[in-house]
């Protein structure tokens, strides 16, 4: 979307209702701990949701993904190379070039339609897990956009952006040494939540505030499962430094869980075009 | 940040010497170079600090003004940072240059102080869902040699543990109009619980092991750090990878308890240092910055 400051934006002074609905609710440690617990979905804690992938989907991109992570949905463009605008200096290594957007109907609060600072900071994190993993050596002096939307945020968009991005460069052949998976943990007290809702990631930045301090906090872990290598790693909350630990070995735990889904997903997209390519031929 | 052109021979001198644990300037991989700290410099803003440490200065000034509180929490106050990157520091900053280091640093601070464990903003509400504090916490980067993350959140420590909130005297509901009267005495004022404030302990992976506080050089050696927030208790708020460069799980976790041992070293000391700053009472003399 071009940053046009003269596009009107809609009254800003807008509250959601929301905030008027559950304003008697008192909300305790007790009350949010037994909604983590139990999982409006009946999965487990170490269980991610049905990931839906489609690979090439937007026909104007040199590569493109779709993910669905149950009813968080992503899609992911990235576009050819092209020189580095406003660059004096030669850079030896190729850049990234990152935007996260979510879709103004995304979330719970309407989004605007420029980036904010959020949004600006989740694409600087999907940068960082991108770069790692692309052979950026091999394009000198160019950059690659990607673009990441959110069309329908329900948890773990973050992480949901990253694996599409990686599926979409891999569709647009830029060379790469492997496939990023990207998993969010929510931790709450002693417990761990793999893949968390929309709103088990809010009940866990609920604040609460009391004498002892509980474990609370989000965490996401970006890696590269094949080379074991940990290529973006983004926590917010409070937390002792043992549940980081464990966490880690949770979140690569699960990374490897998923990776092979993401490759059959690459090598059905690959059958599928070689298959085309071939009809063509015919 | 800004560039240094090293050759090869130079990286290589520079990670010898940090896999024998004995740095360039002597220091083993765990140490700070000197600092220097000082607050309450300013005469125009509610709280100040001035960081010096190697060759790298921040200053930090910290304003309070009124303003209605965020509806969906009526009860908190507000807490903002801003990060000017001047091109005095590197003519690299110039322009927009210094830009995204700016909005990367401002992020990060504000993820470390979001948790109410680290910075409880209830302590700024005046009256709920009519009147808060708002704190402006304005950090201005004015020479850049190395490891401005941790500068800057030590930097900002201070100058939130010096700052003075004007008392209120009454504030009360006037046919649903907030009323609110301050003291008189423009010495009576509220200083903020800063028990718990975090610091940034950013770790930079160079050959096999992780220093804390690089030089500028150290910091051209380095593919990836790391940026931890520890309170002083020890508990993590933050964590945030920087740099190209991915790291291994093993070596992760053994960063993140270095990390914490040596965030919870130094959030003492500071502590502390700022302790001996007050004991020196009213009338100490201020040094200023950029001496």
């Amino acid at each position: 979307m071009p940053n046009d400051s003269k596009r009107i934006n809609g009254p800003d002074a807008t509250v959601p209702y929301s905030i008027y609905t559950n304003l008697n609710s008192e909300s305790s440690e007790l009350l949010i701990k037994n909604q983590l617990q139990f999982r409006v979905d009946k999965r487990k804690h170490n269980e991610f949701r049905k990931m839906f992938i489609r690979i090439g989907v937007v026909s104007q991109a040199k590569g493109s993904a779709y993910v669905e992570m149950g009813q968080t949905r992503v899609i992911c463009s990235v576009f050819d190379p092209r020189e580095i605008p406003n660059k004096a200096q030669y850079s030896t290594q190729g850049e990234l070039f990152c935007e996260f957007k979510f879709a103004p109907f995304a979330s719970c609060k309407r989004k605007g339609h420029q980036q904010d600072a959020e949004e600006k900071e989740y694409s600087l994190i999907m940068q960082r897990a991108l770069e790692p993993a692309v052979c950026r050596h091999e394009f000198p002096n160019f950059q690659v956009d990607i673009y990441a939307l959110v069309l329908d945020n329900d948890g773990s968009a973050l992480s949901t952006a990253i694996m599409a991005a990686s599926l979409a460069l891999a569709n647009a052949s830029v060379p790469m040494f492997g496939i990023v998976t990207a998993v969010t943990v929510v931790i709450y007290d002693d417990l761990f939540i793999i893949d968390p809702t929309y709103k088990e990631e809010a009940l866990c930045l609920k604040t609460i505030k009391k004498l002892k301090p509980v474990n609370h906090g989000i965490i996401m872990q970006a890696m590269l499962s094949q080379h074991d290598q940990i290529s973006e790693f983004f926590l917010t909350g409070s937390m002792d430094i043992n549940f980081v630990n464990s966490s880690i070995d949770i979140l690569s735990k699960t990374s490897n869980e998923i990776y092979p889904v993401l490759q059959e997903a690459l090598r059905k997209s690959i059958l599928k075009m070689i298959k085309k390519k071939n009809q063509q031929e015919k | 940040m800004a560039e240094i052109p090293l050759s090869l021979a130079e990286k290589t001198f520079i990670l010898h010497g940090i896999d024998a644990d004995f740095r360039n300037d002597g220091r083993s991989r765990t140490h700070y170079r000197c600092m220097e700290l000082e607050t309450k410099l300013m005469d125009q803003v509610h709280g100040s600090a001035r960081l010096r440490i190697g060759n790298t200065d921040v200053l930090v000034g910290v304003k309070v003004e009124i303003d209605t509180p965020y509806p969906d929490s009526p009860g908190d106050g507000k807490l903002e940072f801003f990060v000017d990157c001047s091109a005095n520091a590197t003519p690299s900053f110039e322009g927009r240059g210094g830009e995204n280091l700016a909005n990367e640093i401002s992020n990060v601070l504000a993820l470390a102080y979001q948790s109410p464990d680290a910075m409880d903003l209830t302590q700024l509400s005046i009256l709920p869902h009519k009147k808060c504090w708002k704190l402006f916490v304005d950090i201005l980067i004015l020479e850049c040699g190395g490891n401005l993350f941790d500068a800057v959140a030590i930097a900002v420590k201070a100058a939130l543990y010096s700052t003075e909130i004007p008392k209120v005297k009454c504030a009360t509901l006037d046919g649903g109009e907030a009323d609110i009267a301050l003291s008189d005495d423009t010495y009576e004022s509220v200083k903020l619980d800063t028990t718990n404030f975090p610091i940034l302990v950013s770790l930079y992976k160079i050959g096999d092991s992780c220093v804390v506080d690089p030089t500028s050089e150290e910091e051209m050696c380095s593919s990836a750090s790391i940026v931890i927030s520890v309170m002083p208790n020890g508990r993590i708020s933050s964590i945030v990878k920087m740099g190209y460069g991915s790291v291994h799980p093993t070596t992760l976790s053994k960063t993140l308890d270095m990390g914490t041992k040596v965030g919870i070293e130094l959030n003492n000391e500071i502590i502390s240092a700022l302790k001996r700053e007050d004991e020196l009472g009213l009338n100490r003399e201020i040094i200023g910055f950029l001496r």
